[in-house]
């Protein structure tokens, strides 16, 4: 087919081909010859209005294993190959996947993919130019970590329960689970761009569950990234996470109710970066902000948080839950400045929206798995540090709250409004932590509460990798962070009013 | 597939498994076809359709267990499978209440529930397209200030599955959906709202008309516009039905087997306790026909029943898998529901508004504050504010909080609004007193 469109190729670009070509015929025996054929024919069906296509193929495996009440409960593997084929023609999109990869079958899903064309007009031809064309090698991986013996998975699971029990008479009980994955995932073009990624991930969650008389309490903690288990099963690494769960569901066994009302909150670094994802973060994917209905739609340029304010969204940071070598769609991924100094600066795109809205590739096109099409995503989302130091920032608060745990959060993309949910919190009242309080749920507008941060600590760090974002039904795996800040205003949900 | 290729392959795997050295298994093959059909603006944005197929393996090695899935439905593939799971369950460890249930709780034949038409799946696509694009036309124009859209689909699937155990359980069904759903969005001066409303049904016929979907959706958004905070206080908090409903799934949930043996639930020790007001009755039926959560069977291949979980505001039982009844001591009765619902009251959700003197009516949540270990619930909420018993204005950027058995406790009055359009669903409910946090 031709390939006017695509851009020089570097030699490590071609180095890429070839592997993914290795990969096509090892993982699915076919021949990118079979594949460009299926591509051309697709983009001809649609009858020549400029038609996009691309086939993401996907295939590996996920194994899980998890101990509660001192025995092991789980134990699963869950294989996955398939491939979708999208046709896009402008801002239509059709769609389908095979959970049998087959050229046969390839056919017929490019077939009612391309029967959206019926249905768009000729769409021009809009380059895309990606913000570089050299993907990544982000993931420390020797032994991949599906290949790891279930024996020895288990072996940590039992050192992490006996840990948490030893750490206090009140532990009760323990769950610990243990995942590990590794898929290929190849993506071939209608531009004659053919890329593959290998992608290992794991993750190792812990749960304590305390009691003293009727008062039972959990705390949770968990870690993870694109790396192999031996990072896991470094007893540095997973001694910290029993002791975050354990302490947590100690101490919370002393919590009392927080406060509710409006009140100056001072979140810790890493995982209540949950904030930034939220409040702006998926405000600012483009196909919100193509179609308007984002609460930043007209807001490009101006101040959308206090100037202490610079948010990144990173997919190039090595080894994190959120980094990928090459996106879904298979740009590599970039970095990629939302807001500085707190004027908006930047959206997060895919290459169906950055085409229509004629903005920069940013490596941000991410699906759950081969089952749906790719849209504009996160990868990692953190804010910059900035000058304080954290003491200084708890220091200056006379009465208000200090959270560093959080479950999760969820936004408004339209109103602005979110909300991110402690799983415990810290009162703060002259400047001092005096007392642990229960989790609340605190909820702000995203154009305007960042513009109550008033203090940016320099204790950047992102969360330990167990986030996931959810977004039309899709999961993706990301990872979100943040230094010490203060924020003032903010409505924490408390029953003690 | 038809059933009896899925039931075909389903024994072949039994039969292998048992060849291999599983001394008990279980498999649930299902196969799907759906389409999606996306339309925003007048005109079609997306359409998506694809074959789906799926197989899950349980193997026993005595109380070893492990569990494969694969859409590989190959002969090969499911050799490989099957020897793969027993190699898996034979090196992980003993867990003595493992296994499957005993065989006088498996389901032995079932009453005709209606859960598929098969009518959906002849219905053409330009049909779809024109169900979605009256949808959004309803909702966009039913006031001008709907200014934008965030799309309005016609999704539809049929498909079969079949679970079957060493123990002689055999039993599938085929079944179906399809939906419709609008989302648009009102503006006001720089003030975005958006609103959303769908309909969903095992058949066709009984599908919402577009007109009431995209009314719904603008009147949703549309009553939104304008929101404010109020002040923290503690008023009592209407939930309508769709927030009850949400409510009743939380605190059902802490009653599953699961988090009382772990004793990770609020619900622990409360068997035969007042857990709610006496004016609540709580019930799960899975046989009625036709109706989203109906079963004649659960995952395990027990029979399904109906069971009244909350009598009068006390609680008659916990949902038990075959494994929770056994970590229990407690004759197992299914670990999950299939249609959940508050028993209605006989109040008008309008009486139930003239009510209140001063307090929220709560149309929408967010965020994840709801603790199922002690009951504490925190929840981003907007709605609409009650003065003297008429709405009076939208709020939004407040939370509202309590204690989910005191919350039901102080359920003071319940509606006669009862619509079975989900599988768990609610009447509008009154509670007494909770805290709202505001400016």
């Amino acid at each position: 087919m031709a390939k006017s469109n695509t851009p020089a190729k570097s030699s490590i670009l071609d180095a890429h081909v070839m592997s993914a070509e290795a990969a096509l015929h090892d993982r699915f025996g076919l021949t990118y010859g079979q594949l460009q054929k299926v591509i051309a024919d697709a983009v001809k069906g649609t009858g020549g209005k400029n038609g996009f296509c691309d086939v993401f193929l996907q295939a590996g495996s996920a194994l899980g294993v998890s101990l509660d009440q001192g025995v092991i409960k789980s134990t699963s593997a869950s294989h996955t190959s398939g491939a979708g084929v999208r046709v896009v023609v402008g801002d239509k999109t059709g769609y389908s996947h095979t959970d049998h990869v087959t050229v046969g079958n390839l056919r017929r899903c490019a077939m009612i993919a391309r029967a959206i064309s019926e249905h768009a007009v000729d769409s021009g031809n809009v380059p895309l130019s990606p913000v570089s064309s050299v993907p990544h090698d982000l993931y420390a991986v020797t032994d991949s970590p599906v290949g790891i013996e279930l024996k020895e998975r288990i072996a940590l699971l039992r050192k992490m329960d006996q840990l948490a029990r030893a750490y206090d008479a009140r532990i009760t009980n323990v769950t610990v689970g243990l995942f590990v994955e590794d898929y290929t995932v190849i993506i071939a073009t209608s531009r004659g761009d053919i890329m593959a990624d290998k992608r290992p991930l794991v993750r190792l969650n812990v749960s304590c569950l305390a009691e003293e008389g009727t008062r039972r309490e959990t705390g949770s903690s968990g870690g993870g990234g694109r790396f192999g288990f031996e990072v896991l099963s470094d007893e540095t690494y997973w001694r910290e996470h029993v002791q975050i769960a354990a302490k947590q569901a100690v101490d919370l066994l002393g919590a009392t109710a927080a406060p509710a009302g409006e009140m100056d909150v001072v979140l810790g670094g890493g995982w209540p970066g949950v904030l930034i994802h939220e409040a702006v973060g998926h405000g600012l994917e483009g196909d919100f902000n193509r179609k308007g209905t984002s609460a930043f739609s007209t807001l490009m340029g101006q101040s959308v948080a206090s100037k202490l304010v610079t948010v990144i969204d990173d997919g190039t940071i090595a080894d994190r839950r959120g980094s990928l070598n090459i996106d879904d769609e298979g740009t590599p991924t970039g970095r990629t400045v939302l807001i500085e100094n707190g004027r908006l600066t930047g959206y997060l795109q895919d290459k169906q929206n950055a085409s229509l809205m004629q903005s920069k590739l940013t490596g941000n096109g991410r699906r759950q798995d081969y089952r749906y099409a790719p849209m504009p995503r996160m990868t990692n989302t953190y804010m910059a540090e900035g000058e304080s130091s954290p003491e200084e920032i708890i220091a200056s608060v006379k009465y208000g709250i200090y959270a560093t745990t959080f479950g999760g959060g969820q936004v408004d993309i339209t109103n602005g409004d979110f909300t991110f949910s402690a799983t415990g919190a810290f009162l703060i009242e002259d400047g001092k932590i005096t007392r642990m309080v229960k989790g609340a749920t605190l909820i702000g507008n995203g154009p305007k509460a960042l513009h109550n941060v008033t203090m940016v600590g320099n204790d950047v760090s992102l969360d330990k990798g167990v986030g996931t974002c959810g977004k039309d039904g899709q999961g993706v795996p990301v990872g979100v962070g943040m230094p010490t800040i203060r924020i003032n205003n903010i409505t924490v949900g408390g029953s003690k009013s | 597939m038809p059933s009896e290729d899925l039931e075909k392959i389903a024994r072949k795997i039994i039969a292998e498994a048992k060849r291999a050295g599983a001394t008990d298994c279980d498999v649930t093959i299902s196969t799907r076809s759906a389409v999606e059909t996306t339309v925003r603006m007048g005109e079609v944005e997306k359409l998506e359709g694809a074959q789906m197929r799926g197989v899950e393996f349980r193997a026993l090695v005595g109380h070893k267990s492990a569990s494969t899935s694969t859409s590989d439905l190959s002969a090969s593939a499911i050799k490989q499978m099957v020897r793969d799971t027993i190699a898996m369950a034979e090196a992980s460890e003993a867990d003595p209440y493992s296994g499957l249930p005993e065989v006088e709780d498996l389901c032995t034949g079932y009453p005709e529930l209606n859960l598929y038409d098969p009518s959906i799946a002849e219905i053409a696509v330009e049909r779809k397209i024109e169900l979605a694009m009256a949808a959004e036309s309803a909702a966009r124009e039913a006031d001008s200030r709907i200014t934008n859209s965030d799309g309005a689909s016609f999704n539809d699937s049929s498909g079969a599955f079949i679970h079957a155990n060493s123990r002689g359980f055999v039993g599938g069904y085929q079944g179906s959906h399809v939906s419709l759903s609008a989302g648009v969005v009102a503006s006001k001066d720089g003030e975005m709202q958006t609103g959303g409303w769908w309909a969903t049904s095992r058949d066709f016929k009984g599908l919402e008309s577009p007109e009431k979907v995209g009314k719904t959706a603008a009147q949703r958004a549309l009553r939104q516009l304008g929101a404010r905070k109020v002040k923290s206080q503690e008023v009592p908090v209407i939930y309508d039905p769709l927030m009850a409903a949400r409510l009743l799934s939380q605190f059902i949930g802490a009653a599953s087997g699961a988090h009382i043996y772990r004793k990770s639930s609020f619900m622990v020790d409360k068997l035969g306790e007042m857990v709610a007001n006496s004016i609540v009755t709580v019930i799960d039926d899975p046989l009625m026909p036709g109706r989203l959560g109906s079963k004649p069977f659960d995952s395990e291949g027990m029979k399904c029943q109906t069971r009244t979980l909350i009598k009068d505001g006390r609680l008659e039982t916990y949902l038990l898998s075959s494994y929770a009844g056994r970590k229990l001591n407690c004759k197992p009765n299914s670990g999950s529901v299939g249609n959940l619902y508050l028993k209605p009251g006989d109040s008008t959700p309008e009486s139930i508004i003239e009510s209140v003197k001063n307090g929220l009516l709560l149309t929408s949540v967010s965020g994840m504050g709801f603790n199922a270990v002690t009951g504490d619930y925190s929840m981003g909420a907007s709605g609409t504010w009650i003065e003297n018993g008429k709405l009076a204005y939208p709020v939004s950027g407040i939370t509202v909080a309590g204690n989910v058995l005191e919350m039901f406790g102080n359920i003071e009055a319940i509606g006669n609004d009862l619509n079975f359009r989900s599988s768990t669903v609610s009447p509008t409910i009154k509670i007494s007193k909770m805290t709202v946090a505001g400016e």
